[in-house]
């Protein structure tokens, strides 16, 4: 589905870029859908009984049914694919982000913007094109790196993160507030937020709440602090790294990531939860969305999440997805007994009454189920936090 | 560990190049793209002649559908 983005940045497109995007979109829904069932049959049809007659045993493991389906016909279509598809929602992009750029540097001029000076972003997002974006976080010009996620992300999700980008956001602060009715922070912070697409969602949930949303590569924060502004949104977007954060101990009530840790080095991502810990005050809460962790999913449900770790340009993702996340957060400096992880639907998808459901009742979506961190028809949104006390 | 990718790598999945290597004939993930760029550009020229009010994204979905049909599982 082709997502119209919803604020005055959104591109402009000529005929020919709109339908390059939808077709874009409606590849990728083809690929994460149809050659993903594929993907799933050719597994179970021909992979594990080869994997059987080689080794005596089934995959035990995500690693054992990445080998186990390479070399497969379904594997092969599906991963060239896809890889190809993934370049193609950046071109897609490319040219109408050049285009634009002076339009887009005339909005940001009239937004603030907090960039620390001589600051170097490290290389997690700079020196790897993460997800095959051309330059990652931090290259081109302006506010180009901002945009291109921005509208690339527009192409990417196929509508399935909602028309402002912001499903995981909306999702995971309705369950919040349904599962913790009186819980209201007074400072929430959003570490790695790229453009602050699911920051926003945190002010809309409270309103009276400060808002910091912080990431270590200034083009996205231009562009966010910009995006924020035009939507009537009332956020800080301040330049640091999410393991040196440049705030006082216990000095916030909320710390929030969404699809961040996972590209992170472990010795930093172990900095970002205790750099977590110490800036939030007793009664505080450290939420992240990610994806889900493979000591919890079968083998083809691990490596089919996994696959990205080796042909996407994210090399830490199997690295996070092998750590228990409980243990992260004891790892941090939380107590095991205050860490709890949930699934949510995804609030566009399913509707509000759908994440209060989840949220208040004991059945649980299982976090091993086909939907669970996949972005395909009928997405269900993984996540995890720590009280501190 | 090089910094694009996981130090749990199997070998032999990346070309010199870089790229990963899915198919045994190199030339064939090359021409996986060639195909999807190809067909990126029909649909260009499809969707120039619909009409104004034909639902773009459905279309979009039916030409998929049906060009990379012969790609799917014998179900």
């Amino acid at each position: 589905m082709t997502v119209i983005l919803q604020h005055a940045m959104k591109p402009e497109p000529t005929a020919e870029e709109a339908a390059r995007g939808r077709f874009v979109s409606a590849i990728r829904g083809f690929i994460l859908n149809d050659l993903a069932a594929d993907l799933n049959q050719a597994y179970h049809r021909r992979a594990v009984p080869r994997y059987r007659a080689a080794h005596g045993r089934d995959p035990a493991s995500s690693g054992d049914a990445h080998k186990a389906m390479r070399g497969d016909p379904a594997f092969n279509i599906y991963s060239a694919m896809r890889v190809q598809a993934q370049k193609m929602v950046w071109a897609s992009v490319a040219d109408g982000v050049a285009r634009d750029a002076a339009r887009l540097e005339a909005f940001a001029a009239d937004s603030d913007v907090e960039l620390k000076p001589g600051f170097v972003p490290p290389r997690n997002a700079s020196a790897i094109d993460v997800h095959l974006m051309p330059g990652s976080y931090t290259g081109g010009t302006g506010l180009a790196a901002g945009a291109t996620y921005d509208r690339g992300l527009a192409i990417f999700s196929m509508g399935l993160m909602g028309a402002n980008l912001d499903d995981i956001g909306l999702s995971m602060a309705a369950y919040i507030q349904h599962r913790f009715p009186d819980y209201a922070p007074q400072r929430m912070l959003d570490i790695g937020c790229t453009i602050g697409h699911n920051s926003l969602p945190w002010k809309q949930a409270f309103p009276n709440a400060e808002l910091i949303a912080t990431d270590v590569a200034a083009p996205g924060l231009r562009y966010g602090a910009a995006r924020a502004r035009l939507q009537g949104v009332d956020a800080r977007f301040v330049q640091m790294a999410s393991d040196a954060l440049d705030l006082p101990d216990a000095s916030v009530d909320l710390v929030f990531s969404s699809m961040f840790l996972h590209e992170l080095p472990k010795k930093v991502r172990a900095k970002t939860l205790a750099e977590a810990h110490r800036v939030l005050r007793p009664g505080g809460l450290m939420l992240h969305m990610e994806l889900p962790p493979n000591g919890q999913m079968a083998p083809f449900e691990a490596f089919y999440l996994d696959w990205d770790s080796y042909y996407n340009n994210e090399p830490y993702y199997k690295g996070y997805r092998d750590e228990d996340p409980r243990a992260l957060c004891v790892g941090g400096g939380f107590a095991a007994a205050d860490y709890f992880q949930f699934v949510v639907p995804s609030i566009g998808i399913y509707g509000a009454d759908a994440v209060a459901a989840a949220a208040t009742s004991d059945a649980a979506h299982s976090v091993g189920a086909e939907t669970t961190g996949r972005l395909a028809e009928g997405v269900m949104w993984f996540g995890y936090g720590a009280w501190k006390r | 560990m090089n910094d694009q990718r996981p130090e749990d790598a199997p070998k032999g999945i990346y070309g010199p190049d870089g790229e990963p290597i899915f198919f045994s004939e190199p030339g064939v993930d090359r021409m996986m793209a060639v195909i999807m760029n190809l067909a990126s550009e029909l649909w260009v020229l499809t969707e120039a002649g619909l009409p104004a009010d034909a639902d773009r994204d459905a279309a979009a979905k039916a030409f998929i559908d049906r060009v990379f049909a012969p790609l799917r599982e014998p179900q």
